[in-house]
């Protein structure tokens, strides 16, 4: 049985689901002013204790390691020791690792997006592509899994055995369960919380980028979601790669023949050191 | 000998490890911090990576293992990308270049 899904209804429900962090779309808003951002990330950071808790134990432990000082206490002073590029990171990952754990979600999910957010940063940098939205694509790219998972637990899992016992690809599964698939589901929730449309369409279109190359972000996030399983970065049985789009690697500038060893690991090492901070 | 080249977090990586290919690291655009490949890593050079924010290392391990061994794990790498790529048509040529440059990489 389908079940029947409307747009409305979706977004809808999504309201019940715990607050898309304000501090992602405020952090994302600012990308692109890094001379207007120290005091703002700050301010916005320092609004909520759990983060803030969260970013200054991270950025000691990932940072400071070893270092002769006393520890850092607030984010300005973590600012300036590890960069602001590098807080940022932290915060956002902080901040939709609290959501996703608030929507009761299994740390496979969470350990994937980061995954993908890592290969996306990486790929971006690699390719010479702009990366200030990479992370928060990768980081967001199955946000309607999420909300699939959260509403409708028992289908969802039935596409997920389906995923890890055939080859049909995910989005024809979920469209037999739900009527729309997660990519749909996605670009309605990233909408609604006013991400940027260049988010909004990595979330789209990453399972099919080439209706959306006109964004190199739709490019990276499809390739990095491919990658990040082709390198088996969480470990887990249902990693499958299916298909690749060349015209997105094109796009990107991609040449599988060059050694690419050393991005490669850069992503394996940054991810297994990410997977275990937010374990 | 054998080695092999392996890609570290930061934490993992200890004194005596030897690098396994060049280590620089730019702060604003300009080369901060520089190590040869071969280069055995000290306590010194540890902090000072650790205070230039250095993420992770490449560093060379020498591999111990006999033959069998290691025809066994290559065998269980191939079997496992093979599994991964289960669904992939690798007579596309994008396909097939991804497939190698993880193959390629593994055997690293």
């Amino acid at each position: 049985m389908v079940l029947q899904l409307t747009d409305q209804g979706i977004i809808e429900r999504s309201k019940s689901m715990p607050a898309f962090p304000k501090v992602v779309t405020e952090i994302i808003a600012t990308l692109d002013d890094d001379g207007a951002t120290l005091g703002a990330l700050v301010h916005h950071v320092e609004r909520d204790p759990v983060i803030t808790a969260r970013v200054l134990s991270i950025a000691n432990s990932a940072a400071m390691a070893g270092h002769s000082g006393s520890d850092v206490h607030d984010v300005r002073k973590a600012v300036s020791l590890i960069g602001l590029q590098k807080i940022r990171e932290i915060t956002l990952a902080v901040s939709l690792a609290e959501f996703a754990h608030g929507c009761r979600l299994a740390s496979y999910f969470w350990e994937h997006s980061v995954a993908v957010g890592i290969c996306a940063l990486e790929l971006a940098r690699f390719t010479h592509q702009p990366s200030g939205y990479a992370l928060v694509a990768g980081l967001l790219h199955d946000i309607g899994q999420l909300w699939m998972a959260h509403f409708h637990p028992l289908e969802f899992q039935m596409v997920r055995s389906a995923v890890s016992c055939g080859t049909e690809g995910i989005n024809d599964i979920e469209r037999r369960y739900f009527g729309v698939d997660h990519c749909h589901i996605g670009r309605l929730l990233a909408t609604h919380w006013g991400l940027p449309p260049a988010v909004v369409d990595a979330i789209y279109f990453h399972h099919d980028p080439d209706q959306g190359l006109g964004e190199s972000l739709v490019a990276i996030t499809h390739v990095a979601e491919v990658l990040s399983n082709a390198l088996d970065l969480t470990g887990r049985d249902g990693n499958m790669v299916a298909n690749m789009s060349a015209a997105a690697c094109e796009k990107l500038g991609i040449d599988w023949s060059q050694d690419l060893g050393p991005l490669f690991g850069r992503i394996e090492a940054r991810t297994e050191y990410a997977c275990r901070v937010f374990r | 000998m054998n080695y092999h080249l392996r890609y570290l977090p930061l934490p993992d990586v200890t004194e005596g490890m030897v690098l396994g290919a060049p280590l620089s690291i730019a702060e604003k655009g300009v080369i901060s911090f520089s190590l040869p490949e071969g280069h055995s890593l000290t306590e010194t050079n540890l902090q000072q990576m650790k205070i230039r924010h250095a993420e992770f290392v490449c560093v060379r391990e020498e591999d111990t293992r006999s033959d069998d061994e290691r025809a066994n794990a290559w065998a269980q790498t191939e079997a496992r990308l093979q599994r991964i790529f289960r669904a992939a048509d690798l007579r596309q040529p994008v396909m097939a270049n991804l497939y190698e440059a993880v193959r390629a990489y593994r055997r690293t």
